[in-house]
C-alpha cells in the first residue's frame, strides 16, 4: 500500500524521456486474505475523473470520455516500469505503449509552425 | 564551488554572474500590473502607512518561492505535481481550475496593461495597441529562447528603478518612511482591503508556477540551492525596493494632489514630477516590459499547470512540436486573454480581482508545496530547517486570514472605490 501511495498520480516517463502521463489509477491482483499485488498502471483521460466526488462523475464522463481500456485507457503492466525515482521510469517508448496520444496527434499540425 | 584552481575560480564567477543575472532578471520580474496597480493607490491613499504590508508580501513570495525552488531542485517536482501527488485528485482538480480561471484574470489584466502603455507611448488606438503588443509578445516567446525571454523583461523592466531614484530625489519625511514600516490599525475596510491587496500582489502565485518549473528547465540539482536562495532572498526583495518606491512616489506625488491613480497611465507622474519627460519615459518603458514580462509568467504558468497536471511533456526548452500540447496551451491562452481584453473590460479592474481571487486560491498550491519541503521520503536532508519551518507555518496562518478576508473586503469597499 506505501507503494501504491506512492506511485498513485505520479508522472510517466518513457524510455527516452519523455513525459507521457500520470499514473491516473492502479490495478491490483491477488486471492483473499493474499496480499494484493500491483497488477498495471492505468493512465488517460478516461479513468481520473473515476476519482472524483459521485456528483462529479457524470461530468467527467462526458467531458473526458467512458474509460475504456485501450482507447482513452492506458493499461501499463507493472513490469515494464523500470525504476522510480522523482518520477516512474517505464522500460518501452511511449509510442509503443500507447501513451502520449495526444501529443502524437497534435504534433504533425504544430510542426507546420515555423522553427518548430 | 572551486578551491582555488583557475579552472574553478572560472567556474566560480560564472556562478556569481548567473547569480547576478536571475537576480537582475528577478528584480524587473517582480512587479507586474498588480503592483502598479495596488501599490501606488496604496500611496496616493494612505500615505506610508501600508508599507508594512510590501515587507510581509516580500517575504511571503521569498518562503513560497524559495521552498518551491528547493522542491525542484531536490525533489524535481514542480508545483503543480506536488499538488496531484501530495494533496489528491479532488483538491488537485479545484486547485487546477481556480489556478487557470487566475491566470486567465491575470494574463488578461497583463496584457491589458501592455496595450495601456504602448498607447500612451505612441498615443494610437487602445484596440490597435492591444493587437500590435499581444502579436509582439507572442512572436517574443516562440521565438526567443528562455534565457533571451528572461533578459529581455527584466533587464529592460529595471527601467522602473526611475521609481527608487525619484523617491529619494522627491526628499521625503524618512521618520514618517521608518514609521509605515511598522504594521498598524485604522479601523477601516478601505485600509484592510489595500493592505490585503498590497501582500496579495506580492504573493501572486503565477510568479511562483514560473519560478519553480522554471528550475526544473534549467536542470537545477542539489548544487544549485544556493542560487535558488540568492535568486529568492536578492531577486524578490531588491523587487520589493520597487514596490516600496512605487508607494513612496505616489504618496508624494499623488496623493497631495488628490490624484486617484485609477487609471494605470497615472502611476508613471511620480517619476515625471522627479525628472521630468525622460523619468516618464523611463516609468512608461519600465511598466511596458515589466507588464509585459508577468504577461509571458502567467501564459506560461497557465500552460505548465495544465501540462503538469495532466502528465503532458512540457517547457519552453522542448521545440513546440516536441511539446505540442504545451505550445498550444499557451497560445491558446493568450487568444483567449485577448478575448476577454477585447470586451472592453477595464484591466484596472481585472486586476483587482485578479489580486484579490489569487489570494484566495494560494492556499491550496502553498500548503502541499510547505508538507513536501518538510518531508524527508522526498527531500532527504534539504527538509526545512527550523527557520523555514516556523516561517512556513507563520505565512500559512498569514495566507489563510489574508485568503478569508479578501472578498469580504472587496465587497464591503465596492473593489476599493467606497
Amino acid at each position: 500500500m506505501d507503494l501504491a501511495y506512492r506511485v498513485l498520480d505520479d508522472q510517466l516517463v518513457d524510455v527516452d524521456g519523455r513525459r507521457c502521463g500520470r499514473a491516473d489509477d492502479l490495478e491490483f491482483d491477488g486471492e483473499l486474505g493474499s496480499p494484493p499485488r500491483l497488477y498495471s498502471i492505468l493512465s488517460g483521460n478516461g479513468i481520473w475523473w473515476r476519482r472524483l466526488p459521485r456528483p462529479l462523475r457524470g461530468i467527467g464522463e462526458r467531458i473526458f470520455g467512458p474509460g475504456v481500456v485501450g482507447d482513452d485507457v492506458i493499461r501499463v503492466p507493472w513490469e515494464r516500469v523500470d525504476h522510480l525515482d522523482t518520477v516512474i521510469h517505464l522500460k518501452a517508448k511511449a509510442r509503443d505503449l500507447g501513451l502520449g496520444q495526444g501529443d502524437d496527434r497534435l504534433a504533425p499540425t504544430i510542426a507546420k509552425l515555423p522553427r518548430s | 564551488m572551486g578551491r582555488g584552481g583557475p579552472q574553478d575560480r572560472g567556474l566560480d564567477l560564472k556562478k556569481v554572474f548567473q547569480i547576478a543575472l536571475g537576480i537582475v532578471a528577478a528584480v524587473g520580474g517582480f512587479v507586474d500590473i498588480g503592483e502598479l496597480v495596488f501599490n501606488a493607490q496604496a500611496g496616493a491613499l494612505f500615505h506610508y502607512k501600508l508599507l508594512w504590508a510590501v515587507i510581509v508580501g516580500v517575504i511571503g513570495i521569498m518562503v513560497f518561492a524559495e521552498m518551491t525552488g528547493r522542491v525542484a531542485a531536490v525533489a524535481g517536482r514542480p508545483v503543480f505535481d506536488v499538488l496531484r501527488m501530495r494533496m489528491g485528485i479532488n483538491v488537485a482538480i479545484v486547485g487546477l481550475i481556480a489556478s487557470l480561471a487566475i491566470n486567465l484574470l491575470t494574463l488578461a489584466a497583463e496584457v491589458g496593461g501592455v496595450a495601456i502603455v504602448l498607447q500612451l507611448l505612441f498615443d494610437v488606438k487602445f484596440g490597435t495597441m492591444l493587437l500590435l503588443g499581444l502579436m509582439g509578445l507572442v512572436l517574443i516567446v516562440y521565438f526567443v529562447p528562455f534565457e533571451g525571454i528572461e533578459r529581455i523583461f527584466g533587464y529592460l523592466g529595471c527601467a522602473l528603478l526611475v521609481y527608487v531614484a525619484a523617491a529619494v530625489h522627491l526628499k521625503p519625511d524618512w521618520h514618517d518612511v521608518a514609521q509605515g514600516f511598522v504594521p498598524s490599525w485604522h479601523g477601516s475596510a478601505l485600509y484592510a482591503y489595500f493592505a490585503v491587496g498590497v501582500i496579495g500582489a506580492a504573493l501572486v502565485p503565477y510568479e511562483v508556477y514560473f519560478y519553480s518549473s522554471g528550475g526544473i528547465e534549467d536542470g537545477w540539482t542539489e548544487k544549485d540551492l544556493g542560487l535558488n536562495r540568492m535568486n529568492t532572498i536578492l531577486g524578490f526583495g531588491l523587487g520589493g525596493i520597487l514596490s516600496i518606491a512605487i508607494i513612496m512616489v505616489s504618496a508624494q506625488v499623488l496623493g497631495p494632489a488628490q490624484i486617484d491613480p485609477s487609471y494605470l497611465g497615472t502611476t508613471a507622474l511620480g517619476a515625471q514630477h522627479a525628472y521630468g519627460e525622460t523619468g516618464l519615459l523611463l516609468a512608461l518603458l519600465g511598466m511596458l516590459f515589466a507588464v509585459g514580462g508577468a504577461a509571458v509568467e502567467a501564459a506560461f504558468s497557465g500552460a505548465y499547470t495544465l501540462a503538469q497536471f495532466a502528465g503532458w511533456e512540457w517547457g519552453k526548452y522542448r521545440s513546440p512540436s516536441g511539446a505540442p500540447r504545451f505550445t498550444l496551451s499557451w497560445l491558446i491562452f493568450f487568444a483567449l486573454a485577448f478575448v476577454v481584453v477585447a470586451t472592453g473590460v477595464d484591466p484596472v479592474i481585472l486586476t483587482e480581482y485578479a489580486v484579490i481571487f489569487s489570494v484566495v486560491a494560494l492556499p491550496l498550491t502553498y500548503l502541499p508545496v510547505l508538507l513536501i519541503a518538510r518531508d524527508r521520503t522526498f527531500m532527504g536532508n534539504h527538509t526545512n530547517g527550523l527557520f523555514a519551518d516556523v516561517l512556513g507555518w507563520l505565512y500559512f496562518v498569514i495566507i489563510l486570514i489574508v485568503a478569508l478576508a479578501a472578498v469580504p473586503l472587496m465587497l464591503i469597499t465596492q473593489q476599493g472605490s467606497a
